[in-house]
């Protein structure tokens, strides 16, 4: 063995812990059609009326629904195209962590819709939506937690603004972060296609 | 030279096997695998993976656990604190081979 080949065992060492600690999947194609959904759905109250609470809530259970089966379906391709089974061991970890924070997401929305005070709501799904990333952080890839990381004081923020701004905040936080999240993955998955030697051995 | 290739003797001889070596990278990721995850991970055949894990085991670097659930049995395996130990020091040994070619290299 000389050292070149030391390099190379060790990078391969660092993909197989990787690839079976973290939750490989997700796909730049669904974090860039979370986004563009989002932004659809701020652009769609050019027309309709944010204090509507039925078309408020159905442009964005719309969005959230169309994003969730864009993931499904990309990460079934994904997961065929890899040879790897899409529930697997990380994918049940993600989901177990992700639950309590879209439970009280559900249970929020519920009870803000009740109240007609739904225009509070992009700022809690944003709290909601911070925690669940980073609740995955240990097996989520780094541009979900930054993600995360990002999502949470933005939602503090949205909440600060108030309803005035609700929709506008969605659609740069839900529509421009997933876009930022799809970009980072799209770099991510481009970099996987070889393996890289992260020494130079000269 | 010399310096290179005692390091390259001194690797483990047990973990400086692909299949072997592989096993355990997973298995130092995770907390435990069921045998057929493992399996799956690594695209091995039963009995490859089989004597592999029983070379391991041998050695005292894997732990493996048969259990009932349901009905069905299950083997799991983890890495014990030894291969834990054994892991870091073949890591350890790569890093030092790798600093020796750079160290060549740049005199």
């Amino acid at each position: 063995m000389d050292a070149r080949q030391a390099a190379r065992n060790l990078e391969v060492i660092r993909t197989l812990m990787e690839r079976n600690c973290q939750y490989q999947l997700l796909t730049a194609r669904a974090g860039l059609a979370a986004g563009s959904l989002a932004g659809a759905g701020a652009l769609a109250f050019s027309l309709l009326e944010p204090e509507n609470p039925w078309q408020f809530g159905t442009t964005w259970a719309l969005v959230f629904v169309g994003s969730l089966l864009s993931a499904t379906g990309s990460i079934i391709l994904r997961g065929r195209q890899r040879g790897e089974r899409v529930w697997s061991r990380p994918a049940r970890a993600v989901l177990l962590a992700l639950a309590p924070s879209v439970l009280a997401a559900m249970a929020l929305s519920v009870f803000f819709f009740a109240r007609q005070e739904h225009l509070w709501l992009p700022g809690v799904w944003m709290l909601c939506y911070g925690q669940g990333a980073l609740a995955t952080s240990a097996y989520a890839p780094s541009p979900i937690r930054w993600l995360g990381s990002m999502v949470l004081p933005l939602g503090c923020l949205t909440l600060w603004l108030g309803p005035a701004w609700a929709v506008l905040m969605m659609g740069l936080v839900f529509g421009l972060g997933h876009m930022g999240l799809g970009a980072a993955l799209l770099v991510a998955e481009r970099r996987e296609t070889t393996i890289r030697l992260h020494r130079e051995v000269a | 030279m010399n310096a290179l290739k005692r390091l390259v003797e001194e690797l483990d001889p047990t973990l400086h096997e692909r299949g072997r070596l592989a096993i355990v990278s997973v298995l130092a990721a995770v907390d435990r695998l069921t045998f057929t995850e493992l399996r799956d991970a690594l695209g091995m055949t039963d009995g490859n993976l089989s004597v592999h894990l029983q070379k391991l085991e041998d050695h005292d670097y894997v732990a493996i656990d048969k259990q009932f659930v349901g009905r069905r049995p299950q083997t799991t395996c983890r890495l014990t604190k030894a291969g834990q130990r054994a892991f870091t020091r073949y890591l350890d040994h790569l890093e030092a081979i790798v600093q020796q070619g750079r160290g060549r290299s740049g005199a």
